[in-house]
């Protein structure tokens, strides 16, 4: 008759009735809601296709974790990681207590010390690394300015969400800049910044960063067409230079060098995206650079998937921040957008019609969704017009940029 | 924090924020610029290849439609310019064709029966 007390039901209804008994009304229906967001989740990655590649473990992840099961069966702990305040973690000076984990975790809070540590993030950019093509942006150095111009939703994403944590909604600095980074529109230095400045966010603000990129196809192109007249989307830019090989391994060198004299803290991030360039534009370290941009990084996106949606247990992600947060990405993803037209429109008419506005929009670092949105957008008024390489100027630009913002932010609050 | 705290502090972290983010990519502009003048020369690789390209024409035995005719010259040049380029491992910015002709079949029909059969004959 034990095992009757055993099943997953039982704690299901034990759980119940003490969140019942405290009063405490979300969490009642906690479990199965948070299994219901979970199953929503899978949906969009398996049948939408919203980046099934990171989607489909974020949400299978969150599924694992909000099963009822005792505190010792668990696979992941988020009170290890999180000072909740129950001492449960047993935080050694407000760090993580490392012995405890490794000794009581379960699988996925083994797994999530690669976050929690900032492992997964830079190894996922060494791999972002070797896929990106940096020559339409060599060949075009202009696009860097586009790329720094986007990160306008970064700043102006903090901006709001410091006003309205002081008007209630509880987000300090920290929290602020981790929201703002959803701008950048980068996953993996979202999750960077807030592994590190704000922890007990992390789920909410993965999942926002993540389902935002998937809907750049849906959000950008009206914000498009409202700032461009139809004389400026049409324009058909110069055909881009030739790009030689000596260019091509000196860049990933020389970017490394500059952000570590400005910025040390985003080095670990753009260090890595360029090891990964450089062992693929070099051409000696064939083996390697195919390992980083398959297996490697193929392996860290599960870890960091998984890990990262097991985070979302109900009392961490059913709360009125997580819906703040969710209002807070979008915002971030439009002024973006904004800021890199805006920039788009003045080269336009610095240039005297040279360059068509439309490649300022991909500076916003989805890398190739936003450029191809710009290429979509381009061809709908000039069906001969090819922007897709003059966008992808901007859009590696803007991977270095929101790197570059996480690394101020980092400096500034860490 | 009050709200003209998190205002202040917000405006602050901005400018400071998207100055260092302008500053580092300006670098990384004037960089590309330099690299631009350095290494750039629009027209030496174009006259480099030319001899290659002679040497190399008479090889390729294009399998040409006799209908190829002036009007899809252009077609047939950018698929023989990719070719050469795959076979020779380099990118079509550094050829340039300048002449192209059929090499014609001299295979008499009988041996050209045999190879077909011979051919066939694997499968």
């Amino acid at each position: 008759m034990s095992f009757l007390g055993e099943t997953g039901i039982a704690k299901m209804i034990n759980q119940m009735s003490a969140s019942l008994a405290d009063g405490n009304f979300l969490q009642v229906i906690g479990t199965p809601l948070m299994i219901a967001i979970a199953c929503v989740l899978l949906y969009l990655a398996i049948v939408k296709k919203f980046e099934p590649l990171l989607l489909l473990p974020i949400a299978f992840g969150m599924l694992l974790t909000n099963l009822p099961m005792e505190f010792s069966q668990k696979l992941m702990h988020p009170q290890f990681f999180v000072d909740d305040g129950s001492g449960v973690g047993e935080f050694i000076d407000g760090g993580i207590n490392i012995q405890k984990i490794v000794s009581e975790g379960g699988l996925l809070d083994l797994l999530y010390l690669g976050v929690k540590l900032g492992i997964y993030p830079p190894l996922i950019f060494l791999g972002i690394g070797v896929m990106t093509d940096f020559a339409p942006l060599i060949s075009n150095p202009k696009s860097l300015l586009l790329g720094a111009a986007a990160q306008l939703g970064v700043f102006a994403a903090f901006l709001i969400a410091l006003v309205l944590g002081a008007l209630g909604l509880g987000f300090d600095v920290k929290d602020a800049a981790s929201i703002g980074i959803i701008g950048g529109a980068d996953g993996p230095t979202a999750i960077y910044v807030t592994k590190t400045l704000a922890p007990r966010l992390l789920p909410a603000i993965a999942i926002a960063a993540y389902s935002y990129m998937a809907l750049i196809p849906v959000i950008q192109p009206p914000i498009m067409r409202l700032m461009t007249t139809k004389k400026s989307r049409s324009v058909v830019m110069e055909q881009l230079r030739p790009v030689s090989k000596t260019e091509r391994i000196l860049f990933p060198i020389i970017v490394t060098i500059v952000v570590a004299l400005i910025v040390p803290d985003a080095v670990s991030l753009v260090g890595m995206l360029m090891l990964g360039n450089l062992a693929k534009e070099s051409g000696v370290v064939d083996r390697i650079s195919k390992t980083m941009q398959n297996e490697l990084m193929n392996i860290v996106t599960i870890f960091l998937g998984t890990t990262v949606g097991a985070t979302a247990t109900a009392d961490t992600f059913l709360n009125s921040q997580t819906l703040g947060i969710i209002a807070l990405g979008l915002i971030a993803f439009c002024f973006s957008t904004f800021g890199g037209l805006l920039l788009g429109n003045i080269m336009y008419k610095v240039t005297g019609g040279k360059v068509n506005p439309l490649i300022g929009s991909a500076g916003v670092s989805a890398v190739p969704m936003a450029a191809r949105v710009s290429q979509v957008e381009g061809q709908k008024e000039n069906p001969s017009n090819f922007l897709l390489m003059h966008a992808m100027g901007p859009n590696v630009a803007g991977v270095i940029g929101s790197a570059v913002a996480a690394g101020v932010f980092l400096a500034m609050f860490k | 924090m009050s709200l003209a705290d998190a205002i202040i502090t917000g405006l602050q972290t901005t400018v400071v924020g998207l100055c260092t983010v302008f500053a580092v990519l300006i670098i990384l502009m004037l960089v590309l610029k330099v690299f631009d003048v350095i290494f750039y020369k629009p027209l030496k690789p174009a006259q480099k290849e030319e001899v290659k390209t002679e040497k190399v024409v008479p090889v390729v035995k294009a399998p040409v439609a006799q209908s190829a005719e002036s009007e899809d010259d252009e077609e047939l040049i950018a698929v023989l310019t990719a070719a050469i380029a795959a076979s020779l491992n380099t990118t079509t910015y550094n050829l340039k064709i300048k002449s192209y002709r059929r090499i014609s079949n001299n295979t008499p029909a009988w041996n050209k029966a045999g190879i077909k059969e011979t051919i066939e004959s694997r499968y």
